[in-house]
């Protein structure tokens, strides 16, 4: 919590304003998104700043005595568990706060044993599943939102609901259900759910004759602003990333190519049947060609966009040295973190850099606006897959212990959003609305998030033929039509079980 | 072994195969006890080879959707094979994956050789100039291609920032986002890890190359050419050959390197056949395809292995012959 001072909104930010006035059109996709059988525990249909803002703090729980009434606090067993934890590019809070989850569970269940792995985003599918096909599994893991369905749909995951563990399914986004539903059942529970947003530096932008406050409003804008950026100051305007089979690029390139009215398949339809390819359909070839013309055309991103993470986008930002990019909610806090770490004149660059940062909704295109809808979700293992004797009570108190309002709320803490909704009536919500600057720009994207396509072939369509596509186009290998049209080759061919 | 001989020469009559038969188990038998003392390394060899291998040649058979469990997977026969060959990015991988090895074994024993024979010589800080040149071979392999992908980064790399302060160039030079000079790069940070081991071996050659020959060489008249290619470089032809086809093998089977440095990438300009396998098997789970791939791998490494055995053994034969 050291940086707790330097989370505190100094400024009421210049872009709220344009979220008022978008309150009607959020208030109308939200309500799309709360169609369901449940009752939702919070109100989405009024999802707005101010809605958050206004239930934030009125709610407490005993998160120990909640989970206690589903295993006992006394219980004796053992769990085995592996997730994506704090790693270098988290900030320190991030850290803080893991620890302390794991403090907190001791002490909840001080005769539970655990056997924990934290496994880098990138290499946590490929390990479990190396691990599935050796009987080595963990009880519990917790994967990306896109990873989930494809161990369900192969027998590999055990059905689980929030029911099982205390909890209801209307204490969840009925988005983030869907994402963890496989023929009817459902086989985990959401831990967070997060949509990312627009960052930009507002000094460069106004270096370069641009406003400031205002964000490009649509994808054509990022192009030209990209482009002035770099015409007039030389360095790289949007922050491209492009590498293959990382996670990174479909969740910054997917929103380009939905706003523009592309896909992967159908998945940002209202009703996606996952039947029709879209990759090489006219919105996903703007898309392709809009990042062929900042990065072959005008050269005004990132050259090591191709071999580039997010990660790698950091360092050039607290820099000045890159202009705009999509960022998580914990991108300030990160900003802020190497801030402080920086020393002589670099730190009078940082700070001035943090200064300027701005936050924005996420352009749009002719189409909509769009942004991933993330998050991970916890799943218990087919025992027949785990290593070890398998402890099912212990893996309860577990998953009860994390997805609940307290700590689905901690455990996002600049990351995410709680999986729980009633983490959003929390007082440890009300402390992020307080203490986390630009927070509520980024839960305020929520309502145009679109999930990843519910199949098992999700991860390969994400993380590899979506990335080989933007490769083969942007290093010129294939024309974008020719980049499309094999994307969209392979995904027929995935699709049809070759 | 004498006794069958002994009794083919005293019957007078050809070696029937019956005959070789009873030989061989005969001398099976009365060489038990070294068969014995065998026996562990045997078992072991057994579970921890034999078997992934007869696995992946089973496996290479299969077809296996990523909608399914590995146990659901579904006989094809040879189609993977077929598959595979008719693939154009097999090809292309395969053409890659032979310029990295070629490059890389011969850039790397040159100046492996170069840095033996000087280092051959006495001279002030020879132990320590050793020492210094073994490094790239000590550091781990994975915090060797951070440090070059940083190195090389096509924005803020060490090497482009020097090119422009020196003038040599007018922006950072792309090292590893372009498909034109990802491979090259890649095989220069290769040989820079690899040269040292080749240095090692080259250097252990030399000992064995006899001073009074190379001493003769020069009273006859031979200049420094000369004494080295008609009397060291003979003498190091063993040691050479062994030290390429290990060269070839580590640079057949690589992966780190090219797999942290840029994954395969830009557009897969440096995938080879390593990195393919991995990506097809742990990345897009096709396990069929790639125990395919593996065991076209295993034929190739089987090939070298044939001559590097040869290689070790010939020295060997040379003694028991003399």
């Amino acid at each position: 919590m050291s940086n707790k001072e330097g989370r505190i909104a100094r400024h009421r930010s210049p872009t709220r304003r344009q979220f008022t006035a978008l309150a009607l059109a959020v208030a109308t996709t939200a309500s799309l998104m709360s169609t369901t059988a449940y009752a939702q525990s919070v109100d989405l249909s009024q999802w707005s700043p101010e809605y958050i803002r206004s239930i934030a703090g009125t709610e407490t729980y005993d998160t120990a005595a909640t989970c206690g009434a589903v295993v006992p606090n006394d219980y004796e067993g053992r769990v085995s568990y592996w997730y994506t934890g704090a790693f270098e590019a988290d900030p320190l809070i991030a850290h803080e706060q893991d620890a302390a989850f794991w403090e907190a569970f001791k002490e909840a269940y001080p005769n539970i044993q655990t056997d924990v792995q934290s496994i880098t985003y990138n290499e946590l599918l490929d390990k479990f599943r190396t691990s599935l096909l050796g009987n080595a599994a963990p009880m519990v893991v917790r994967l990306q939102i896109l990873g989930g369905v494809e161990f369900a749909a192969k027998g590999y995951l055990d059905p689980l609901a929030p029911e099982d563990v205390g909890y209801t399914s209307a204490d969840f986004w009925p988005g983030a259900l869907k994402s963890v539903t496989w023929d009817g059942t459902g086989y985990g529970i959401p831990t967070n759910n997060e949509t990312m947003a627009f960052i930009w530096n507002a000094k460069i932008f106004a270096d370069a004759g641009l406003d400031p406050e205002s964000p490009p409003a649509t994808w054509d804008d990022v192009v030209t602003y990209s482009k002035q950026i770099k015409d007039q100051l030389g360095i790289s305007g949007y922050g491209l990333v492009a590498k293959q089979n990382a996670g990174n690029t479909p969740f910054r390139f997917m929103p380009q190519l939905w706003a523009y009215g592309g896909g992967a398949l159908d998945e940002a339809e209202e009703n996606p049947t996952y039947d029709s390819v879209h990759i090489n359909n006219e919105g996903s070839k703007q898309a392709l060609q809009a990042a062929y013309d900042m990065y072959v055309r005008d050269k005004s991103v990132p050259t090591s966009a191709l071999t580039n993470t997010q990660a790698e986008n950091q360092g050039p930002f607290i820099a000045g040295q890159l202009a705009m990019m999509i960022a998580h909610p914990a991108e300030y806090a990160k900003m802020l973190d190497l801030a402080s770490q920086a020393t002589g004149a670099d730190k009078e660059v940082a700070d001035a850099v943090v200064e300027n940062m701005r936050y924005g909704l996420i352009p749009e295109g002719p189409a909509r606006r769009a942004v991933v809808f993330g998050g991970s979700n916890i799943h218990v293992v087919n025992p027949q897959y785990v290593e070890g004797e398998y402890d099912e009570q212990a893996a309860k108190a577990l998953i009860c212990m994390w997805t609940s309002p307290e700590w689905s709320t901690k455990l996002a803490w600049v990351g995410s959003n709680p999986g729980h909704l009633g983490g959003f009536k929390t007082e440890w919500m009300k402390e992020r609305l307080d203490t986390i600057k630009f927070l509520d720009v980024t839960t305020s994207m929520l309502p145009n998030g679109i999930p990843f396509p519910v199949l098992p072939e999700a991860p390969e369509i994400m993380n590899i033929i979506v990335p080989d596509m933007l490769q083969n186009a942007l290093t010129e290998s294939m024309t974008v039509d020719e980049a499309a049209e094999d994307a969209a080759r392979k995904i027929e061919e995935l699709r049809s079980g070759m | 072994m004498s006794g069958v001989t002994e009794g083919a020469i005293f019957t007078d009559r050809p070696r029937t195969g019956a005959d070789k038969r009873a030989g061989l188990l005969s001398r099976m038998w009365k060489q038990r006890a070294d068969y014995l003392y065998v026996l562990p390394a045997l078992i072991v060899m057994m579970v921890v080879i034999a078997y992934p291998i007869y696995y992946t040649i089973d496996l290479s058979l299969f077809r296996t959707p990523a909608s399914l469990q590995l146990r659901d997977k579904i006989f094809i026969g040879l189609d993977n094979y077929t598959t595979i060959l008719s693939s154009a990015s097999f090809w292309k991988v395969t053409w890659q994956t032979l310029i990295w090895t070629f490059f890389s074994t011969l850039f790397a024993f040159l100046l492996g050789l170069g840095a033996a024979l000087a280092l051959h010589r006495e001279f002030v800080g020879r132990g320590l100039l050793r020492a210094l040149l073994l490094i790239p071979w000590v550091v781990s392999a994975v915090a060797a291609s951070y440090v070059w992908k940083w190195l090389y980064h096509s924005d803020f790399g060490a090497i482009g920032a020097m090119m422009v302060q020196l003038g040599l160039a007018d922006q950072p030079i792309n090292f590893v986002d372009n498909i034109n000079t990802a491979l090259p790069s890649l095989i220069v940070v290769n040989i820079w890890k690899e040269f040292s081991f080749a240095m090692i071996m080259l250097m252990a050659g030399l000992q064995t190359v006899p001073e009074q020959l190379l001493r003769a060489a020069k009273v006859d008249g031979a200049n420094a050419w000369q004494r080295f290619w008609h009397v060291t470089f003979p003498h190091l032809a063993g040691v050479s050959t062994v030290t390429i086809l290990l060269l070839m093998v580590a640079n057949f089977n690589s992966f780190i390197i090219p797999w942290i440095m840029t994954g395969g990438g830009p557009a897969g300009s440096t995938d080879i056949w390593i990195t393919q396998i991995y990506q097809l098997a742990f990345g897009r789970q096709r396990w069929g395809v790639a125990a395919a791939y593996s065991v076209l791998l295993f034929l190739i490494m089987m090939t070298l292995g044939y001559f590097y055995v040869r290689a070790l053994t010939q020295g060997d034969k040379e003694r028991a012959g003399a």
